[in-house]
């Protein structure tokens, strides 16, 4: 009687279970597992396969360096940006509190001095207004999906993306047209000299209240600004260029590549522009006028640009409007 | 605020225009990246589709 109950028990086994009954023969045992698959390919190796449509990127069938891309996006990317926007956005309210707005020590005079002509100022708002909108529909390629969507919804969410993304495509170019333009004209006024040094040993005179340090038409903080754009700019040419054309590489290692040299140069470019908006609006008085009207007050200028304006005034150029008010020799 | 708005008009005009250009000489991915057998009539609005 056990024997036959041992006997049945074993027969039911073997037909629920019929694989586990046939152990001796195992299909999956020399087949490759994904993660040991992945973990085996060494960085830059991809495994391939060979296709007949005119896509050569369609033949990549794993590319274990797309993890650690993903994994920067994820992770690294959001932490990069907040560092340097919001770390930055922290200083300078921190700068504002501490040291509040850098006001002209004369006050103002009355007298205007020509600072930018009309089309420096078109260049400087034709390259200002299409880096406004690349940094936001840049960082809502980056960001949106966690900080927009959930505010306004998948349908809104996309169809605002799919425009902003339209306008980060197109406004790249008069952007790029903005670059090359304000390098060509104004490059010999921003090479390095030595009165340079002294305007950042002493900090501009920004710490300080009632300190000028000299400097010609654009001062070191300015001249530095003017290679960030130059230099932020190529770099954020180049690396768009790619994903634009992404066939330029035909190589998905190659577009991560420049995905990660574009996202990491744009956090830094928005960072070091929004202390350019800073000091160029309400960190510094009557400094809007320069971009605004084109003209700054005479006091400005001899207060931070007193070379500069010792120039104009060699050349001929008369301040317009009302008469200056003596200020003390620096 | 003229040159500003002047720099607009400017920015949003380059941008129809290359925007016109890049798409008379480039064609839709869903043309450029299949061959003629695996074409579809139609892809579609997405963005793969010709719009």
């Amino acid at each position: 009687m056990l024997k036959a109950m041992c006997a049945a028990f074993a027969l039911l086994f073997v037909l629920a279970h019929p694989a586990a009954a046939q152990l001796s023969f195992k299909p999956t045992a020399e087949s490759v597992h994904e993660d040991q698959l992945l973990n085996a390919l060494k960085e830059g190796d991809k495994i391939t396969g060979r296709i007949s449509i005119p896509d050569a990127m369609a033949a990549s069938l794993i590319q274990p360096a797309g993890r650690d891309w993903r994994d920067f996006h994820r992770s690294k990317l959001p932490i990069i940006a907040g560092v340097t926007i919001i770390g930055m956005l922290a200083v300078l309210a921190i700068f504002l509190a501490v040291r509040g707005r850098i006001r002209l020590d004369n006050g103002f005079s009355g007298a205007k001095i020509l600072r930018f002509a009309s089309f420096e100022r078109f260049t400087h708002w034709l390259t200002a207004s299409c880096f406004v909108i690349l940094a936001l529909s840049g960082l809502n390629i980056s960001f949106g999906r966690t900080l927009i969507l959930p505010l306004f919804g998948p349908d809104s969410f996309a169809t605002m993306s799919a425009y902003a993304k339209l306008a980060h495509n197109y406004l790249a170019f008069p952007f790029m047209l903005g670059l090359v333009i304000m390098f060509l004209i104004w490059i010999k006024d921003n090479l390095p000299e030595r009165i340079d040094l002294d305007w950042l040993k002493q900090g501009g005179g920004f710490f300080s209240k009632g300190r000028h340090v000299q400097a010609r038409r654009f001062n070191a903080g300015q001249k530095g600004i003017f290679w960030i754009v130059i230099i932020g700019g190529v770099l954020m040419s180049v690396s768009g260029s790619f994903l634009l054309f992404p066939y330029i590489s035909a190589d998905v290692t190659g577009l991560q590549f420049w995905t990660v040299i574009h996202a990491v140069i744009a956090m830094l470019f928005i960072s070091a522009m929004l202390a350019h908006v800073y000091i160029g609006t309400i960190g510094m008085e009557g400094a809007f006028e320069a971009m605004g009207t084109g003209e700054v007050d005479v006091n400005l200028a001899k207060e931070h640009h007193s070379l500069w304006l010792q120039e104009e005034l060699t050349k001929g150029h008369v301040p317009s409007g009302g008469a200056p008010r003596p200020v003390a020799a620096e | 605020m003229k040159i500003f708005l002047a720099a607009l008009l400017f920015a949003a005009v380059a941008a129809v225009g290359v925007a016109i250009a890049l798409n008379s000489i480039q064609q839709p991915s869903s043309v450029a990246f299949t061959t003629g057998g695996a074409r579809v009539g139609d892809p579609g609005h997405n963005l793969v589709g010709p719009s």
